[in-house]
Order: C-alpha cells, then structure tokens, then sequence
C-alpha cells in the first residue's frame, strides 16, 4: 500500500523547471489523495499566467505514475489557498538565496498604494541594504528585478503578495 | 446551458466585461513585445499583456464550468454583438506609447477594482479565482501608475504627449462603465453599480494624475450612449476580433 508520504517523497524530486527548488520546497503543493492505485495530486500556481504549469503537471504525473503500486494520477489545479511566499519552506528559501533570489519575510503584505515597494531588501551577494526595485517583471511571472548600489549586482526577488 | 444562457445571466456579463477587456488588452498590446521604450518595459508590457491573457482565462473558466462551456469556445466563438469588452481597448494605438500606456492604465485601474468586488461575491469558485488575480492586478496598476508619474513629472515633450493622450482617450474611459445589458436586470448594483465603482476609479486615477501633474475630465457617459459592453462595438474592434480569432476559425481543434 502506498502511502501519502511516499508520493510526497516523489514529489520532492520534481523540480521547477526555471528556479533551483522542488515543487515541495516552492510551496505549491497542497494536498494529496490516495485511493486504490490513483492518486490526485492539488496544486497551486505560484503565478496564473506561469507557463511552466503544464511541464510541471507532466513531470508529477510521470513521477508519480513511476512509483510501484501507483497505476494512475491526476494534477488539479487550484487557487484556494491563494499561494503566497509564505509557503516556501526554509530549504527552499536558501536554495533561492545562494542563487541570487530573494524572498519576502513571513507575512510580509506589499502596501498597495504608489510608489511602488520602497522598503529595503538586503542584497544575497553583499547583505547591502542599499538596494532598489528596477522593475516588477523579472524573468519568470512569480520574480521581479532589484539592483543593489552596494556591489551594483542585479538579483532577483520573488513578488510578494 | 448553452452561450446564450451565459449570455442572459447577469453575474456572467459582469465577469466577461472583465475577462473580455483583457482577452483583447492582453492581444492587442501584446503587439508591443520587442517595440516597448525600453528593455525593461519591453520585459514588463509583454510579461502584462501575458497576464492579461491569462487573467482572462482563469474567468473564462469559471464561466466554462458553470455553463457547461470551454474557455476556448467562450474566447473565441461568440458572435462580436457578444463581446463585453469596452471600446477603449479596440481604440488603435498607431504605436504611439503615451496611447498604449493611458490606455491600460485606465482599464487596469478598473479591473483592480472588479475583482476586488468579485472576490467577495457569494459564490466561492468565483471568488477565490478573484482572490488570486487581486495581488498580480495590483502590480499592473502600481507599474503603470508609476510610468503616468514618470512621463508626466518627466519633460515638456513627455508631459504634453500625456496630457494629449489622456485629452484623446478620456470620453472612451468613461463608457468602460456603460451597464452591460440593458435588458439585464441591474441586480449587481454591488459589482458594477455604476456610481460607486466609477467613483472609486476616479479618485485612484485623479490621486496618479495628480502625482503626475496630468488631468482629465473623466465622467459617466449619458445612459442613452451604447457602446462596446452592450455588444455595440466599434468598427475596427470586427477585424481585431477576426485576427484574434484566426487560427481557431482555420484549426478548431489545435493541439500544442
């Protein structure tokens, strides 16, 4: 019989296509369901417009499939809870930062008024706080780009709620 | 359930005005990829306008479930008469970016106000698919508020661009707050009741032209004027409709 804890283990080895982090560490998974010899696997978008979605949806179904006593799974896709930052875990969070993209505190709520984001962010490379957003669209739906005036590096930070 | 039975059903019209006006904002600014002011902005209109697309369809779904539809089909094969869009959107460009910029400024300003309102509707697949859209709206009107800012406080020529966009395009503004229906039953007075969700937009959009030493008269439009929420499109809005809808009009059932 095959355990939630074993499809979790599975989980843990599919990666985000575009970061250094499983989908586990990302936060994106919220539930798993095992009946039989089917499991159903509910995740959350980090960003509804991501365009990874659809490899990841593959890469968990091959994943799981591939486990003994496994014939069949199932990605639902889902918005409740909303993901937010919040659910990176702390492995993920250090994954992020050694590669140059950092993360909201815990409970961290963006003001939502003009100008946009004007609190400091320590840089990953230097632990300078003088840094500054340079745009809000970085490279992925779920980054935008900062630029540190300390060791004038651009990095990356995963948007806030 | 059929099209039409969407199409009759008040809370449906009010979540196509939305999920219309950025289905078309989403492809026709999408035109800007490779063309945008700068390289940051080319990355920010086109990560936009791929929001837009897909803001879209997390509505056109909600919608596809509840009326037995595909978003795909709701997307793409309505007759023009039932597109909900406003005619701000379809207004051409000419590539000139104090158009494009006011353009979604006004709209994003508005969509951030509608899901806000959805997302407390009582109906809980809606609502939480508002919820997500709430936070990556805000960054759309954040963006675009700081550009206003920027080119209005930036140079005479930048400041005169602006304030001459913003003299082109303000009637249209205002009938983005055309009802959708006149033969719906206004019942979501508490959605798009005109009054109160156009005096929300105003004060945002007076506090950012403000900031941005920039002003308009925006007002509501006359009841009696019809527009693009009634079906009642303008002309070019056909040949948008007809590009967009191509490639499933050539291959109804593609396969990526």
């Amino acid at each position: 019989m095959v355990s939630t804890d074993d499809i979790g283990a599975a989980l843990e080895q599919v990666p985000d296509p575009e970061l250094p982090v499983s989908i586990v560490e990302l936060g994106m998974v919220e539930q798993v369901e095992v009946a039989n010899r089917a499991v159903v696997v509910r995740l959350i978008p980090t960003y509804t417009g991501c365009p990874a979605l659809p490899m990841i949806e593959r890469d968990v179904q091959a994943r799981v499939a591939d486990i003994t006593g496994i014939d069949h799974c199932r990605v639902e896709w889902c918005y409740d809870p909303p993901w937010t930052p919040d659910r990176i875990t702390e492995a993920g969070r250090a994954k992020l930062a050694s590669h140059g993209v950092t993360t909201p505190q815990c409970g961290y709520v963006d003001p939502n008024h003009v100008p946009l984001h004007t609190s400091a962010l320590a840089c990953p490379y230097c632990g300078s706080s003088d840094t500054r957003l340079d745009s809000p669209f970085g490279p992925t739906r779920c980054r935008a780009i900062y630029f540190c005036d300390g060791c004038r590096n651009q990095f990356e930070h995963m948007k806030p709620r | 359930m059929t099209m039409q039975d969407m199409m009759k059903d008040p809370l449906a019209n009010i979540v196509l005005m939305h999920a219309d006006d950025k289905l078309m904002l989403g492809h026709m600014q999408s035109d800007w990829t490779g063309l945008a002011p700068i390289l940051e902005e080319d990355i920010a209109a086109s990560s936009m306008s791929q929001d837009d697309l897909s803001h879209a369809l997390v509505l056109y779904d909600h919608l596809a479930a509840r009326f037995d539809l595909t978003a795909d089909a709701i997307a793409f094969e309505r007759d023009a008469a039932d597109y909900r869009c406003c005619d701000l959107i379809t207004i051409p460009d000419e590539f000139d970016w104090a158009i494009a910029l006011t353009k979604r400024w006004f709209v994003a300003t508005l969509t951030a106000l509608g899901v806000d309102r959805l997302a407390t509707i009582d109906d809980e697949d809606l609502s939480t698919r508002c919820k997500r859209l709430i936070p990556e709206q805000a960054i759309h009107v954040r963006h675009l508020s700081e550009w206003m800012i920027r080119l209005g406080s930036g140079t005479e020529e930048s400041r005169s661009r602006m304030q001459a966009a913003i003299n082109t395009l303000e009637s249209d503004a205002g009938m983005m707050f055309e009802p959708p229906d006149h033969s719906i039953d206004p019942v979501d007075s508490f959605c798009c009741g005109r009054e109160g969700i156009f005096q929300e937009w105003k004060t945002s959009c007076e506090d950012t032209l403000q900031r941005a030493g920039l002003s308009a008269n925006l007002a509501l439009p006359p009841e009696s004027m019809i527009g693009g929420r009634r079906g009642t499109h303008a002309t070019h809005f056909t040949d948008q409709l007809a590009e967009l809808t191509e490639v499933r009009r050539a291959e109804p059932a593609p396969a990526w």
